[in-house]
């Protein structure tokens, strides 16, 4: 019931949204042009994914890399059995 | 109307493949299940994401150049927009980490309570 | 000097970051060391945060580009004065339960300290990562560090600890993913991330159906990170089975740093004008957090476990922050209650859970029955719960009383009676249920003891936390005493001190950022 409630609320917003593979979408003119246009005086990378992950937006990708670290630590955190009694102290 | 249907339905398909996730995770009574649903819901919305990305006739963005040549002129239009896939990278990494987070707390919950069915555990007192 | 002061907003970040990595290299080499490490990572936060704070009162917003590409093509830190307001509680907050989480997670995970710790810095991270952004999608990111570190340190406490936060991790989850969905709307029709910038882009806008999905979708999402009224249901085991320093940091940083992000969202990307388009929403909002305040009391009158009835407790004083929140556009006073009411409960909460995490390390006491005659022997600690429990009912001049004078206010000016019945109503409950733990502690007297209740009876009383022999209820230890009679007294000096105005250039900066405090 709440899903259905939930999926009409999407569809809603839906209806005024650019249509599919325009290219005029203010999603591709704001923005991306100067990443693709840009990138190789800048970044000289040829692959924009990479300059954008690596460069423009390179602190996401620290902030990526902490969220590992996060769930590998934790799932150490969580997971780790106790020692028996008779191993030596660390 | 049928152009109507043909320029949005991929935000449709998404929408629907969301709340089928979204379903799992909340109707469900077993909590693999619930972990499950999480997976499709989040999987879906990033489905979603780079669905926008797309541009009609355009290629990777990849440009090509040539070492020390003169490059020509690169027209944004000719490449599909990076930005939802940047994003996208991370939100896949996001997803799996919380799904290995989710895992690792239901291992707990099985080495403690031996089910993982969520009625049962709720009946289960004090432990 | 001068750089590091430019710098503070990422050192804020940073630091914490660099310290998790370090403890859990040096903590493996040596378990001692690591403590130590943890203490002077997060001073130097409080450092970093207050430079901040001084900065924006002195200089006005920084803004801070990340690599140094202009937004919205590159990550932009905007510190404004709010953003320093809530840096300041976080890194207090979060090194006042540093500093008590010495001697508890010794007791509860005696094997885990180096992990714990880590992970306690990461989730410290994760909140100074949301206070200082200004991008959408590098708020998403943090939110997750933030979130993985705060399901992980839940599901260590013992007991049902684990089902609590995997609830957690589910609930959680939607709400990020809401965010997210709400992100992706704004980003398909202005194609643009930053904060400041969509605050440009979006108001030709407003009208389109896309929008106010998205601010739907967004409004939801954080408001179940929040636990708002019909969204908290996650909320009192989460409290009730983490272990004690986590009860402390997630109730005071974590959920308040999850409001403001909220407020900054509400205010800053979708403008007030926005709000008072899309009229009836702050209406709503008003309602279900009256609904939040006058459910959270009634539920924590009828709870027996301590804890439980903090976190239930904690559910209504989240209704009041909304109700700030909804109110603000309508009088003159703009956020000032919310803003207050964030710092308030912060300080009073952080010392109600530390007390009642004292009194189960030293005797094991969660149920509220078990009290009896607790006042005699824990006599400080009893103490500062009587003063935190004095400063939520709302006594003048302690924080709790500053908070509901300009919730009345505000509520007066707004013209909306009913909910002024509400705050009253509602504290009226909160005198109940203090009182009952109050009376038990204090004036009940020693029923014939059963079972084992006998050993908590001692033949020598003690006077002070510096008794270290088998007693085994006496006066909690020192390293945890002080955070929480600190927090205590601040109750009732942060009190005198909104009433004398001296923080009033903060609030003053918030309103005019946002543009509030002007009635139309």
């Amino acid at each position: 019931m709440i899903v259905m409630i939930v999926g009409a609320m999407l569809i809603y917003g839906t209806l005024d949204m650019p249509k599919w593979a325009d290219p005029n979408a203010p999603a591709a003119l704001h923005v991306s042009p100067r990443y693709i246009e840009k990138t190789l005086e800048e970044t000289a990378t040829p692959n924009v994914v990479t300059s954008v992950l690596a460069d423009y937006r390179g602190y996401d990708t620290l902030g990526e890399t902490s969220v590992i670290f996060t769930a590998g630590i934790s799932c150490i955190l969580l997971l780790r059995k106790k020692k028996r009694e008779n191993s030596g102290g660390r | 109307m049928l152009d109507f249907i043909i320029s949005k339905y991929n935000y449709w398909m998404y929408i629907i493949l969301m709340m089928l996730g979204f379903y799992g995770m909340i109707a469900k009574k077993n909590l693999i299940k619930k972990v499950i649903g999480m997976n499709i819901f989040q999987t879906a919305i990033i489905l979603f994401f780079i669905s926008t990305a797309a541009k009609r006739g355009a290629t990777i963005p990849i440009v090509e150049h040539g070492h020390g040549e003169a490059v020509h002129a690169i027209h944004a239009i000719e490449y599909v927009n990076p930005l939802p896939h940047v994003l996208m990278l991370t939100a896949i990494v996001v997803m799996v980490s919380t799904l290995g987070v989710a895992l690792a707390i239901l291992i707990m919950i099985y080495r403690r309570y031996n089910t993982l069915e969520e009625d049962e555990i709720l009946q289960v007192k004090g432990k | 000097m001068e750089r590091i002061i430019s710098n503070s907003p990422v050192l804020i970040v940073v630091i914490p970051l660099i310290s998790a990595f370090l403890t859990l290299v040096i903590g493996l080499w040596k378990k001692r060391l690591c403590y130590p490490l943890v203490i002077i990572a997060l001073s130097l936060s409080v450092l970093s945060s207050i430079i901040m704070l001084n900065t924006v009162i002195s200089k006005g917003t920084i803004h801070y580009y990340l690599g140094n590409w202009d937004p919205p093509w590159g990550i932009e830190y905007v510190v404004d004065h709010f953003n320093a307001f809530i840096a300041i509680i976080v890194s207090f907050m979060s090194l006042f339960a540093a500093i008590y989480a010495k001697r508890s997670v010794e007791q509860e995970l005696p094997e885990k300290i180096v992990y714990f710790y880590t992970i306690f810095l990461l989730l410290v991270t994760g909140l100074f990562g949301i206070i200082v952004t200004g991008d959408m999608f590098n708020l998403y990111v943090f939110v997750e560090i933030s979130s993985l570190a705060g399901y992980a340190l839940i599901a260590v406490g013992g007991g049902r600890a684990p089902l609590a936060s995997f609830k957690y991790v589910v609930m959680g989850t939607i709400g990020a993913c809401f965010y997210l969905i709400g992100l992706g709307y704004l980003y398909i029709v202005t194609g643009s991330l930053n904060m400041g910038d969509l605050r440009i882009l979006l108001p030709p806008l407003y009208a389109s159906r896309v929008v106010q999905t998205a601010f739907v979708f967004i409004l939801i999402g954080f408001g179940i990170k929040i636990a708002l009224f019909p969204l908290h249901t996650w909320q009192p085991d989460a409290y009730t089975y983490a272990p004690s320093v986590v009860s402390v940091i997630i109730s005071t940083a974590m959920a308040k740093t999850f409001i403001y992000a909220l407020i900054r969202l509400i205010f800053s990307v979708f403008t007030v004008d926005f709000v008072r388009l899309f009229v009836p929403i702050f209406d709503i909002i008003c309602w279900i957090s009256a609904i939040a305040m006058i459910f959270g009391s009634i539920y924590a009158i009828k709870q027996f476990n301590l804890k439980r009835m903090l976190a239930y407790s904690s559910i209504a004083n989240v209704g009041y922050i909304v109700l700030g929140i909804g109110l603000s556009t309508s009088t003159t006073l703009g956020l000032t209650p919310a803003l207050m009411h964030i710092l308030n409960h912060a300080v009073m909460k952080g010392c109600m859970f530390m007390t009642a995490c004292a009194f189960i390390y030293k005797a094991g006491l969660r149920d509220i029955r078990d009290f009896v005659g607790l006042g005699r022997r824990m006599p400080y600690t009893c103490f500062a719960f009587i003063l935190a429990a004095l400063a939520m009912i709302g006594m003048p001049p302690s924080v709790g009383f500053v908070t509901k004078w300009y919730l009345i206010i505000a509520a007066l000016e707004a013209g909306k009676y009913i909910f002024v019945a509400v705050i009253f109503f509602s504290t009226l409950l909160m005198i109940v249920y203090f009182w009952n733990v109050i009376e038990i502690m204090y004036i009940r007297p020693a029923e014939k003891m059963v079972g084992d209740e006998s050993r908590l009876l001692t033949p020598e009383l003690t006077d002070g936390g510096q008794v270290r022999n088998e007693i085994k209820v006496d006066e909690g230890p020192v390293s945890m005493l002080i955070p929480g009679l600190v927090l205590a007294l601040l109750c009732f000096v942060i009190g005198i001190a909104w009433i004398s105005g001296i923080l009033s250039p903060i609030l003053k900066g918030v309103n005019s950022t946002f543009g509030l405090g002007v009635v139309s």
